[in-house]
């Protein structure tokens, strides 16, 4: 008797405290990679992120202080899966921050299953517009960023013939495809197209076989500490042709590479002196961490920013913050003034935006053309 | 010209794996033990050149002393405090392998945690390669690797054939008690051959440092083709575990010419699985190696 | 909570038929391979193929998967027992990797990285499984006929001939043991009874990708294996649950940095096995048998 009467306290004590937990805050997850090759990523997201909870708490935007719970994905999809599960069935957010295209494409089922919004502010790979309702992008697809970058590298700055080094996953893949199909359009040529293993580190004999090819400019189609890789081995080995990527080259790692002065590469445009939300976020960004922001930080900020639009609204209207009510808010109201300019979601869950490409100059990059809406 | 420039590659990896493959077959050979762990040496040491220099600006023959310095202690440590408690228990081969296969993955993510994990390189003028002939890059940094990888070879030889410390530890692979009937202690000789063995990966690490670049997983990476080339070459021969690094290194570029690059980590895998399959003894390897 | 839970539940019951099976070859028969993961990846592979291309049940499609990685492990097997132990180690070592490779570059079969999405359900005699807690009620029958299969097999007369090769294979040999097929036909099980945890995993997350059957899947089984006891039936399921259990307990510690997480799991994970291997080298529940020595190997 006495030992039922100790489980019932017991119980009642667990439900307060978890009563007690879900009245004080506004809790969101995010699925980072926070330990494993691809942290730094996850450190860069998550800080992002982080901003953006100041911001909403310190101007008081929502009825209760937000707060984000971080699980690690460790940027692999069995661990994003597991990660995604505790904050869905544990946690109970209706709303999670995901990162990269093979986690995203894991946790997707799950949070469809269970109606909780995810969204992804780094992962480029075109078939993240295909995973349902409740995954949204605020990171314009890649196949958007090649087709301005395509015609610019060929028709205004005359790189006839590119040579392509590429890694081996839908990321890549999809940057290939996407060259291939524009490339010739706009009139110039790929020489070659050397696929590379995702955890390869050695690139002089690639280097060797780019300069066989004889290009007027290397496109580099890979992430994280690869990319940088490439691009010190290749201008060691005597490729001194100009340099292009996709928006993964605004990761520090690869702006503050000596080597890698001059490439350029597409982010979506994000003029960070606009005053206003813009401002604030480049002020305080640099304050915390002594740099300039980027692309990334600008979408994980607005991926946040998104999720608080939206509660306000459904807290205006007296509706409780579930996944469900965060999906039909969106589709009623799918236009927001963030970072960046304002941010239209396409019935898909994605996102349309201007891209502007930018040159390395050691700094956060120089401006060379002004956002363009791919055709 | 391709060809040759692949060739050119090839001796340059393949004196990194070469020198790091003879530093895992000497503890191999002089002490039975299965150093997963090999890796990790090779890690520290490489950070540890990349803070020095490239954070702190310490001149070079400072830091890469400390790298030697650092690589032996962490050999010496895994000897006294891991394997020798292992070994006392009658610790299975394997049970040595699960071990230091932890301590790879502490000293990974120390270093995650400590430095970063993000890719960091050591910026020189060495790693630039120059054009020797029209078409054909060669880094100074290559040829100063593949020189090193000769001399620290060479030297290693005639320590081990002319020193006592080196010729117990030749014997101590054969007949351990036959040590101790000479005065010697074989916990002593296993001291020198981890100390030795570990401090022999460090011109490979910074060579990395210098031109491929670091992250915490180049350690695991490595030590994956030192166990091949040290099989391939045969297990127990010194000459052998150097030249299977070279032959690695050498097939890892060559692949290049005809296939596809992401086949090329395949081919070095492909080779191993040949050579176990048709000749367990590898190049050199003592007959006793297969049943 | 509970689906949490549950979910918890079904990957140890997967992850435990790849550990029980893996311990059959590296506890009973002092086999020890690196290559386990790849038959886990061929299970799950196939098993998907099948279902996707010819609408085949679990049990068709399973089926398929044992097969196939039979036959693969057959590859493995003859010309790789013929060696000692630390050189099996490395043929493994070879086969795990060249299998990643293939793995990510036969995209139209695999996915390659991006892997192979929307599986249909599992389906049992015309019945989909959907539910979470049905699919742990299927996964934990499967790992239940398989601890029930290898108990089996490691008290007949196969098990005992095992256990005598392992701890001295000259000395079977010489009692007239066929040492050659025993080791064998002991592989093609394990990497066969592997097969199905693949082909469960597959259809349970619904997606397959080759990150779940790299070099490090293998090696954490074989710590699970060696962490757990080796050579016993309890050892395996305790490794199991133990090594997926810490990344999930420590999530709950309050004062530990988010970025740091990862690594100290990681780093946690490392340092038992370190400690484990040196106080305790029969692994948490092996005080069964002793594990096989490299010196000659008497208990």
């Amino acid at each position: 008797m006495r030992l039922v009467r100790l489980l019932a306290l017991l119980a009642a004590f667990q439900l307060g405290a978890a009563a007690a937990r879900a009245q004080d805050s506004i809790k969101i997850g995010a699925d980072l990679p926070m330990s494993g090759p691809n942290a730094e990523y996850g450190e860069l997201f998550g800080a992002a992120a982080n901003l953006a909870v100041e911001h909403a708490n310190a101007d008081k935007m929502l009825s209760k202080k937000l707060s984000i719970q971080f699980e690690d994905s460790q940027a692999t999809p069995q661990q994003g899966v597991v990660a995604m599960n505790k904050l869905v069935n544990v946690e109970k957010v209706p709303f999670v921050l995901s990162a990269f295209t093979g986690v995203s494409k894991a946790i997707a089922p799950v949070g469809d299953r269970a109606k909780v919004v995810s969204v992804n502010g780094g992962g480029i790979g075109p078939d993240l517009a295909e995973l349902g309702e409740y995954f949204w992008n605020v990171i314009p697809l890649v196949n958007l960023e090649i087709r301005v970058m395509a015609p610019y590298l060929v028709q205004e700055r005359g790189f006839k013939k590119i040579a392509l080094v590429y890694v081996d996953d839908p990321a890549g893949e999809a940057i290939q495809k996407e060259l291939k199909d524009n490339v010739p359009k706009a009139g110039g040529q790929m020489v070659a197209e050397l696929q590379v293993p995702r955890n390869a580190q050695q690139f002089t004999s690639i280097a060797a076989k780019v300069r066989e090819a004889g290009p007027d400019l290397v496109f580099i189609a890979s992430f994280g500490a690869q990319q940088a890789q490439i691009v010190k081995q290749l201008r060691d080995n005597g490729v001194s042709q100009q340099l292009a990527s996709y928006s993964a080259f605004s990761s520090p790692t690869v702006t503050q590479l000596p080597e890698a002065k001059g490439a350029l590469f597409p982010t979506q445009s994000v003029d960070w002196a606009a005053p206003g939300m813009s401002a604030r976020v480049a002020k305080d960004w640099k304050a915390k961490t002594g740099k300039e922001p980027n692309a990334y930080v600008a979408n994980y900020y607005n991926a946040v920013m998104v999720f608080v639009h939206l509660a306000q609204a459904l807290e205006k209207k007296g509706q409780p913050i579930t996944g469900e009510n965060l999906l039909q808010q969106r589709k009623a109201n799918g236009s927001f003034e963030l970072v960046g300019g304002k941010m239209d979601f396409l019935p898909n869950g994605s996102v349309s935006m201007p891209i502007q490409i930018n040159e390395i100059d050691g700094g956060a990059g120089k401006l060379v053309k002004g956002g363009t809406l791919a055709k | 010209m391709l060809l040759l420039q692949l060739l050119i590659n090839g001796l340059q990896l393949g004196a990194i794996y070469a020198l790091t493959a003879v530093g895992f077959s000497l503890i191999f050979g002089a002490t039975k033990i299965f150093h997963v762990a090999h890796g990790a040496a090779f890690t520290i040491a490489a950070y540890l050149f990349w803070w020095t220099t490239a954070v702190k600006g310490w001149p070079w023959p400072l830091a890469a002393g400390l790298a030697v310095l650092a690589a032996v202690v962490f050999g010496l440590a895994m000897e006294r405090f891991i394997y020798r408690p292992i070994q006392r228990h009658e610790g299975a081969f394997f049970t040595v392998f699960i071990a230091a296969f932890g301590v790879q993955i502490i000293v990974q993510n120390l270093i995650g945690t400590v430095f970063g994990r993000g890719f960091v390189s050591v910026t020189t003028p060495l790693s630039r390669s120059v054009e020797v002939l029209p078409g054909l890059f060669v880094a100074p940094v290559a040829a100063l690797a593949i020189v090193l990888a000769v001399v620290g070879f060479t030297g290693l030889t005639i320590y081990l054939a002319r020193t006592h410390w080196g010729m117990a530890m030749r014997a101590l692979s054969e007949n351990p008690d036959l040590i101790r009937v000479f005065g010697l202690d074989p916990g002593r000789v296993a001291q020198y051959a981890f100390a030795i063995g570990s401090a022999i990966v460090v011109p490979g690490a910074i060579f990395t440092a210098m031109t491929a670049g670091l992250n915490p997983a180049v350690g695991a990476h490595v030590m994956l083709i030192s166990l091949a080339a040290t099989i391939v070459g045969g297990i127990g021969s010194l000459r052998g575990a150097a030249y299977g690094g070279l032959l690695l290194g050498l097939a890892e570029n060559l692949a290049l010419w005809r296939l596809d690059p992401q086949w090329s980590e395949a081919v070095t895998f492909v080779v191993l699985f040949l050579f176990i399959i048709f000749r367990p003894a590898g190049f050199f390897g003592r007959p006793h190696a297969a049943k | 909570m509970w689906a949490y839970f549950i979910n918890l539940a079904v990957l140890i019951s997967i992850n435990a038929i790849l550990a029980v099976t893996l311990n059959f070859i590296l506890g009973y028969a002092g086999i020890f391979s690196i290559a386990h993961a790849l038959f886990f990846g061929v299970g799950a592979y196939t098993a998907t193929f099948v279902a996707m291309k010819f609408g085949a049940g679990f049990l068709t499609a399973t089926a398929a998967g044992m097969l196939l990685a039979a036959l693969i492990s057959l590859a493995l097997a003859l010309p790789a027992l013929r060696v000692r132990g630390e050189y099996f180690v490395a043929a493994s070592l070879g086969l795990q990797m060249l299998a990643v490779t293939i793995f990510t570059e036969w995209k139209s079969v695999t996915g390659g990285i991006g892997g192979l999405t929307n599986i249909p359900p599992a389906r049992l005699f015309g019945f989909a499984v959907t539910q979470p807690e049905h699919f742990l009620l299927l996964s934990l029958l499967a790992l239940g006929l398989i601890v029930l299969v290898i108990r089996a097999l490691v008290r007949s007369s196969f098990g005992r001939s095992l256990k005598a090769i392992r701890d001295d294979e000259t000395a079977a040999w010489a009692y007239g043991k066929n040492v050659a097929i025993i080791k064998t036909t002991a592989v093609v099980v394990s990497s066969a009874l592997a097969a199905v945890a693949g082909s469960l995993y597959a259809f349970y997350l619904s997606f397959i990708n080759v990150e779940s059957f790299v070099l490090d899947t293998s090696i954490q089984l074989m710590a699970m294996v060696i962490i757990g006891g080796t050579a016993t039936l309890l050892g395996p399921l305790i490794g199991t649950v133990l090594i997926l259990l810490l990344p999930a307990a420590l999530s709950y510690l309050p004062y530990l940095p988010v970025t740091e997480i990862g690594s100290i799991q990681q780093i946690v994970y490392g340092l038992a096995m370190v400690l484990l291997m040196i106080y305790r080298p029969g692994g948490l529940w092996g005080f069964q048998d002793a594990p096989p020595s490299s010196k000659s190997g008497t208990a």
